[in-house]
């Protein structure tokens, strides 16, 4: 019996940024996740939306408690309707930087979480899904 | 069921054939189904006025009484008890509910017993057999269903005890040695799986960053079996997070095969102090810290 | 010269400075430009960064601190960080980071006997 809690939070300037770590971390915490999980979580979303922020100019971010089976986690999502990014498996590798950070701040959110899965199109935008389980 | 009251009804019972039975078990199902509306909210009304409801929302309240009440159904109607089951052991294992604790949803389910018992009483009072007879299908399946539900709770309780008694052992069986001042160890023995590993690194981490003075920790694998990658890579991150703590952790014990493992596998050992033996660790340690132990006269 | 938004203290020949706040990108930026600057001006010959009241660091402040080391460097000085809480170190490891270029150290006295031992070489 649980209450779908779906936070959504728009970033629009630094503070966001900023916003968005600790509110995810708050809300890893009252899943259950230890101090450490919490923290790879607040990393990866500090990334992640400033990645949204730089490049896009906006984002916004969706956090999700997950529970499958009995087994619970926590799923966030960050999408910008951005100029998308290019060669998406080079900048996965971690390292290539058109901007400097693009690439660390992405292959960097990767290593932190359990799940990973990211669309990006040129027209579209750029929308980052990461999941991490308890 | 009183012995002396049940000889007759028994009797009478095993006169239905089969069929009558089936016709009997399905004209219950109907009747349950089409007074659902009227017998669930008389459920929920008995629930909410036991204050067992306090913590749901209203939307919570009516999605799960349906489901509880249509699996209930589902186990009368087809004598299958799997997919009461299944619901049970989702709903046990969901932390054992943020909304309700065990005993609020047993009470809950032993509410919703007495109302269907109640229910079939005023429909089939005028007829005391065919009543005995409904309720003789009606009690075995409510059991059923109750006793699904309190072994499906109690297996999830002893299994959060299990673990927590596995952790509890687990950070028994790897405590942290003081060995000096300034000077840490943690010997491991048996299987050493990333679960432990993380168990053992955070505990360290812990240590680590509760002092005010910085250690060198000597991480003992000669007692483990066997290294997988993975917790290979733990520790060996470990070591670097303690690094950029201010403090050291060193590695001992690593056997040569292992180390070939390692190699072989591409683990980056470079930056990693390592030693044979727990006793050079400590050397090592001793060095660092310009300690000396020397025979007394 | 305006006055930096976080505390940049002078002790002997090195800068102490302790962010209390979280350092959103602009103020990451900044408070960089602050010691740097610091640097030029006392000649000082280390800097002793206490990170203990920062519980996330990513990428963008990792760049920053690499800034300030790689400056500082040229300048001749040693940048030395202290009181990284350790699911921050965990997560920088994680992540590939290894703040090349900067010492480390448990607290704000073990840095500077740090520095001084590098001093005295």
């Amino acid at each position: 019996m649980e209450q779908k809690m779906i936070e959504t939070l728009e970033i629009k300037n630094e503070a966001d940024i900023i916003r968005a770590r600790v509110r995810a971390k708050t809300i890893a915490e009252a899943l259950g996740f230890n101090y450490m999980d919490q923290t790879r979580i607040a990393t990866a979303v500090s990334e992640l939306t400033r990645n949204a922020y730089q490049y896009a100019g906006e984002g916004k971010m969706t956090i999700n408690p997950l529970n499958k089976q009995g087994r619970r986690g926590i799923e966030i999502i960050v999408e910008d309707h951005g100029p998308g990014i290019e060669n998406i498996e080079l900048v996965l590798k971690g390292g290539h930087s058109t901007g400097g950070g693009l690439g660390m701040g992405l292959s960097g959110s990767k290593k932190l979480m359990d799940e990973f899965d990211v669309r990006t199109r040129s027209d579209e935008g750029t929308t980052v899904t990461v999941r991490k389980w308890l | 069921m009183l012995k002396g009251k049940t000889q007759e009804p028994i009797i009478e019972s095993t006169v239905l054939i089969d069929v009558d039975t089936q016709k009997l078990k399905r004209e219950l199902s109907t009747l349950l189904e089409h007074n659902a509306e009227e017998i669930r909210s008389q459920w929920i009304k008995e629930m909410q006025g036991q204050g067992l409801l306090a913590a749901l929302s209203p939307t919570e309240i009516e999605e799960q009484s349906k489901v509880i009440y249509d699996t209930c159904l589902l186990c009368l109607k087809t004598g299958s008890y799997e997919v009461a089951q299944k619901y049970v052991a989702s709903m046990a294992k969901k932390a054992v509910l943020q909304a309700m604790t065990v005993d609020q949803i047993i009470a809950g389910l032993l509410i919703l017993r007495d109302i269907y018992a109640r229910f079939i009483f005023e429909w089939y009072q005028k007829n005391p057999t065919k009543w005995r007879n409904v309720n003789g299908i009606y009690e075995p399946v409510a059991r059923r269903i109750l006793n699904i539900a309190t072994q499906a709770f109690v297996a999830e309780r002893e299994s959060t005890i299990k673990q927590l008694q596995q952790q509890e052992v687990a950070k028994l069986s790897t405590p942290i040695a003081d060995v000096w001042e300034g000077v840490i160890m943690m010997p491991i023995v048996g299987v050493l799986d990333s679960a432990r590993a993380k168990q053992i690194t955070e505990s360290l981490l812990e240590r680590i960053s509760r002092e005010k003075t910085e250690l060198i920790a000597i991480l003992s694998i000669g007692g483990i079996a066997a290294i997988d990658t993975q917790t290979a890579n733990y520790i060996l991150r470990t070591v670097h997070a303690i690094k950029l703590m201010g403090s050291e952790m060193i590695i001992t014990g690593i056997r040569p095969d292992v180390a070939t493992t390692l190699v072989t596998l591409g683990i980056d050992l470079s930056g990693i102090v390592t030693r044979s033996t727990m006793r050079e660790g400590l050397e090592y340690a001793f060095d660092k810290l310009k300690l000396k132990v020397t025979k007394t006269s | 010269m305006e006055k930096p938004s976080i505390p940049i203290l002078k002790s002997g020949d090195c800068l102490i400075t302790s962010p209390q706040v979280a350092l959103h990108d602009k103020l990451a930026v900044q408070f960089k430009n602050d010691i740097l600057q610091r640097i030029v001006e006392t000649k000082a010959k280390g800097l002793v960064l206490d990170v203990s009241a920062i519980d996330v660091v990513d990428s963008f402040l990792v760049r920053q601190i690499g800034e300030i080391a790689a400056a500082s460097s040229i300048m001749g000085g040693h940048v030395v960080v202290v009181g990284l809480r350790p699911e921050v170190a965990m997560a920088l490891v994680e992540m590939g980071f290894s703040l090349e270029g900067v010492h480390t150290a448990v607290n704000l006295e073990k840095g500077l006997e740090v520095l001084h031992k590098i001093w005295r070489r």
